[in-house]
């Protein structure tokens, strides 16, 4: 049987693969990544949001454009990507059957790097198997790939960040989440994902989980009810909700079955998501030759999957003798820092299932955070971003530890301290002056920053936030300022509408306000018409 | 240590089948299944037929035993569903060589009082309109069908451990126990096992534990494979296979079809330790079940797997006492095509143990029948 | 002994969600699964051979994880210590007429 053949044959062309690629064509391998999906790019092209982290990890920028980025990036360094490919299996001596077209393809790779990501676990629950019962990457797609609202009234299970991301991403699309459901009692994901879910006015539920899907053929009620810290339901605490969808986002599973077919030894590991290759820090697995990055090694997210990308890539190239050793280890060593970077603070992969009470300053954190979606009006206070001063000043609403410092960069007055240590929290300078030129607000990403000026002379008070809605409120528009809870705080002209190249899309709106409410007004809704 | 009636090596259906007829008759059986899962081996990895015709007259009057008196009504004694079709075996062919070899099998099974006879193409049409027009003739035997071997492998397990027959997986044997020229039990990594018999029902790894207490057994090892569709509307339910042996299956209750074939290259596949698949393999059997079937075409491949058969030097199972070793019973060599035969292997052994006769005369498969040629 | 089939589980009981359907694909119930392991199908593989939950379209995509934690849970181990089921190709259901052309010349 002939074979085509390749110094490296890529399984998936996400985040992962594709930076694998690049990075091992740039040493001057032959490389082919084969992926399943009409679109490459994995699940970066349905990342809307900006991502986070540092200007190495592509921080500020919107999921999809990354995308794009790593798409240019492969084709200079001449990179094969071959779309609807759907890999049949991995054989011995690593061959690859592929299937293209109506016919299938014997290929073969002195080296293979698996990049296949991970699937959404599902939870069960009377009616689970309903329609309109959909895991939330599920209704992602639907949204941003193929501009399908996945439905209208939606109650989302799960609070980690992709329940956040989705569920901003659901109101951003017109649809009403009327509540954000976790059997946890505190929320998983970063606080200022929940923060602008919260303050659009969605209720979270924690200690809670859904009881029953209710409905004949499709999803036409949900019923949720508390449980107890054994997680079993507490008698009486049933609240019902219509919706004609439940989204689900309990997890990741890495999809490594090719893994598991070609012999590589694996493990049941809980704290990557299930069954994972055993493998080296650089993607090695236990047969030589074949490696891994990204998801399907340990659930993480997209920025470390892309730097797990290209310290497979390295690995593969040393591998194959297109690098020498002493440069890999320089190479790997700058990796190594960059994906250490991402790997700190609260979220931390070591810090998983720690109780943290304190941010690294020492400062208490905030319980209604982690439990109700915001921080409220009397904790903002304590954390160094948020100050009071003359004049238009930044208030950064960001009280965790998380690695993640575009706003320092984005000030060109250098208000805003966050220094080398990347999840340390932005602290306001007091030595420089706020010109109110909004780029920090949009820079980011976890719309976290607002622009203050407590007093403009006639008992009122601006407030500038970022805003990613359509339409975007004109001028004058009347409407309410909604508090960090999602309550009505206040009544609420714009003032101000910014967009600009530089914000990517986060539109500015500046509110006017009545000048007690400076403090509190955090969102805007225009009046009902 | 623990101490039986029988020990039983090899979890496969001849293990469970046995430990459970003899559970039955009232016997304390303990059964080792080197594995962790029983059935692992090609018991849940064959095409399920239940056969006669096409088989080696020294083993079709045990099989014929099976399936007039054991398989009617397995479903019921197993309180599972085995899924067993009566409804008969075409063994096709397309040339006049084939034609050739079904003759012989034929004219060879009807001396033994088997309802096989020759069909022409037409005819087999008639019996199942989805074959081909390549199909030229065929031997066909009413009375053979099919079975679901997952079910009917656990169907035993879980009837002879109700009964009180105790199996331990992941129990590799090391050795068989000879002491004062008697058989005695086992030994494995966590210890000794004692039985006043032990059965060696354990494909392949049969061959070496033998070997230790002086028998050799003449057999190989060697991987076949197999895939499955997704369920498809109804189609037939007879059971298929070729006079050249290198393709079979049947369409299952569950609708799915399962066949297995051959790359022609089998003796020569290499593996990892596992039973892993061939590249090569599975495009073959499609192509083969393409053109019997051209209607299933579109029908989508589900799962593709291998297994380690076991055949022994004349094809045939090697059955019985061992004079050499009393206490032995020899159980293997079943050549891939030892789950039809398995209710009666289980069920004339378990007599043989119990009470030192059997219905049928398995002289014929007696382990010294093995001769050079010359 | 871990691989004692014999050792003590407790009783089956039923429980209120017992018809809840689990595998999709074959439409196989959490009762049915709790049973199984009861008439002694101790692993993955057993309780997918017995019941077909997880050989169906979906290859148990969806509900390997959820299947594991209920035979887990009945026989109070961690769902760890449960060897999942052998991952066989191909890995996405093919049409037979697909799997079969192979292309020995065609560049990809």
């Amino acid at each position: 049987m002939k074979c085509n053949r390749y110094d490296l044959l890529v399984v998936g062309a996400g985040p992962a693969g594709l930076s694998a690629a690049i990075e091992a064509a740039s040493h001057g391998l032959s490389v082919v990544v084969f992926d399943e999906n009409a679109r490459p790019g994995g699940q970066l092209f349905k990342q809307i949001h900006k991502f986070f982290g540092s200007k190495e990890h592509r921080a500020k920028i919107r999921g999809f454009r990354i995308g794009q980025q790593l798409l240019a990036e492969a084709d200079e360094k001449g990179v094969q990507v071959v779309l609807n490919a759907t890999v049949i299996g991995l054989y011995q001596d690593r061959e690859l059957v592929v299937r293209i077209g109506d016919a299938i393809h014997h290929v073969k790779g002195d080296a293979i790097l698996i990049a296949t990501g991970a699937s959404e676990n599902m939870v069960t629950f009377p009616g689970w198997t309903l329609p309109g019962v959909m895991g939330a990457g599920a209704a992602q797609t639907m949204m941003n790939l193929y501009g399908v609202k996945p439905g209208k009234k939606v109650l989302m299970l799960g609070s980690g960040n992709v329940g956040l991301v989705v569920s901003f991403q659901l109101l951003q699309a017109g649809c009403e989440v009327v509540a954000l459901v976790d059997a946890a009692p505190k929320i998983g994901g970063y606080g200022v994902h929940a923060a602008k879910v919260a303050r659009c006015g969605v209720p979270f539920f924690l200690s809670h989980t859904i009881k029953k899907a209710e409905g004949d053929d499709h999803v036409t009620g949900v019923t949720i009810a508390q449980v107890d810290e054994h997680f079993q339901f507490i008698e009486g605490t049933e609240k019902h909700f219509d919706v004609d969808t439940i989204c689900v986002a309990v997890g990741l599973s890495p999809m490594s079955q090719l893994l598991k077919m070609a012999g590589c030894e694996m493990e049941d590991n809980p704290k990557r998501g299930g069954q994972v290759p055993i493998c080296d820090d650089h993607g090695r697995t236990s047969i030589p030759g074949i490696f891994v990055a990204g998801d399907v090694s340990g659930i993480e997210e997209a920025s470390s999957a892309m730097i797990e990308g290209r310290m497979a890539g390295t690995a593969i190239s040393e591998y194959l003798g297109y690098l020498d050793h002493e440069a890999e280890e320089t190479e790997m060593d700058t990796l190594d820092h960059d994906l250490a970077g991402l790997r700190q603070g609260m979220f931390a992969p070591a810090n998983r299932g720690k109780k943290i009470t304190e941010t690294e300053e020492g400062i208490p954190i905030s319980t209604n955070l982690l439990t109700k979606g915001f921080v409220s009006d009397e904790e903002i206070e304590r954390f160094p971003g948020v100050t009071h001063s003359k004049g238009i000043h930044p208030v950064m609403e960001c009280t965790q530890n998380i690695p993640c410092n575009p706003c320092q960069d984005a000030c060109m007055q250098h208000c805003i301290k966050i220094g080398d240590h990347i999840t340390a929290l932005p602290a306001v300078n007091p030595d420089s002056t706020c010109i109110g030129c909004g780029m920090c607000v949009a820079s980011c990403p976890g719309q976290a920053i607002f622009l203050v000026n407590e007093d403009v002379g006639d008992g009122s008070a601006e407030v500038t936030i970022p805003y990613e809605f359509l339409p975007l409120p004109e001028k004058g528009t009347k409407g309410i300022a909604l508090g960090r809870s999602g309550q009505k705080v206040c009544e609420a002209e714009v003032v101000g509408v910014r967009t600009a190249k530089a914000f990517d899309e986060t539109h500015l709106l500046t509110m006017r306000v009545p000048k007690e409410y400076a403090g509190r007004a955090r969102f805007f809704r225009r009046a009902e018409v | 240590m623990e101490r039986s009636d029988v020990l039983v090596v090899g979890g496969g259906i001849i293990g469970c089948a046995t430990a459970y007829y003899l559970a039955k008759a009232g016997a304390k059986v303990t059964v080792l299944e080197a594995s962790e899962n029983i059935g692992d081996g090609g018991s849940s990895r064959n095409g399920g037929g239940v056969r006669q015709s096409g088989r080696d007259p020294r083993e079709l009057p045990l099989v014929m035993y099976g399936i007039k008196n054991l398989w009617p009504h397995l479903s019921e004694e197993l309180s599972v569903d085995c899924e067993y079709h009566q409804d008969g075996n075409l063994r096709l062919g397309k040339n006049e060589k084939h034609r050739q070899i079904l003759q012989g099998l034929t004219d060879r099974a009807v001396a033994v009082g088997l309802d096989v006879r020759m069909i022409d193409g037409d005819e087999v049409r008639k019996i199942n309109p989805y074959l081909s027009d390549e199909v030229t003739v065929a031997s066909w035997c009413p009375t053979d069908g099919h079975a679901n071997p997952l079910t009917t492998t656990l169907g035993y397990y879980k009837s002879a451990r109700a009964l009180g027959v105790h199996f331990i997986t992941a129990e590799p044997v090391n050795a068989i126990k000879k002491v004062r020229g008697k058989i005695v039990g086992v030994t494995t990594p966590d210890g000794d096992f004692e039985a006043d018999t032990v059965v060696l029902a354990a494909g392949y790894a049969s061959r070496p534990l033998a070997a230790g207490v002086g028998i050799d057994l003449p057999m190989q090892k060697r991987l076949i494979e197999a895939l499955v569709t997704e369920a498809q509307p109804h189609m037939f339910d007879q059971m298929l296979g070729t006079a050249e042996a290198d393709f079979y299956g049947h369409q299952t209750k569950h609708g799915s079809f399962v066949f297995g074939g051959s790359s022609g290259l089998e003796p020569f596949n290499t593996d990892d330790g596992r039973p892993v698949t061939s590249s090569l393999t599975a495009p073959c059997i499609c192509r083969g079940i393409m053109k019997y079937f051209p209607d299933l075409a579109d029908a989508k491949i589900v799962r593709t797997w291998a297994g380690w058969i076991d055949p022994s030097a004349d094809g045939v199972p090697i059955l019985g006492t061992v004079e050499e070793n009393p206490g032995l019973i020899l159980a293997c060599g079943f050549t891939g095509h030892g789950f039809g035969i398995a209710p009666a292997v289980g069920d004339q052994l378990a007599k043989l143990i119990t009470t030192g006769k059997t219905d049928v005369d398995l002289t014929p498969l007696h382990y010294s029948r093995f001769h050079a040629k010359i | 002994m871990a691989n004692d089939r014999s050792r003590d589980i407790g009783p089956f009981t039923e429980q209120p969600d017992d018809d809840m359907i689990i595998c999709r694909c074959e439409e196989v119930t959490k009762g049915e699964i709790r049973r199984a392991v009861h008439e002694g199908m101790y692993t993955i593989p057993e309780i997918r051979r017995y019941l077909r939950c997880g050989m169906g379209l979906c290859q148990g995509q969806t509900c390997a994880k959820l299947v594991k934690g209920i035979v887990a849970r009945e026989l109070k181990v961690s769902p760890a210590e449960l060897t999942p089921a052998t991952s066989r190709a191909p890995m996405r259901p093919m049409e037979m007429h697909i799997l079969a052309k192979e292309e020995e010349d065609g560049t990809i």
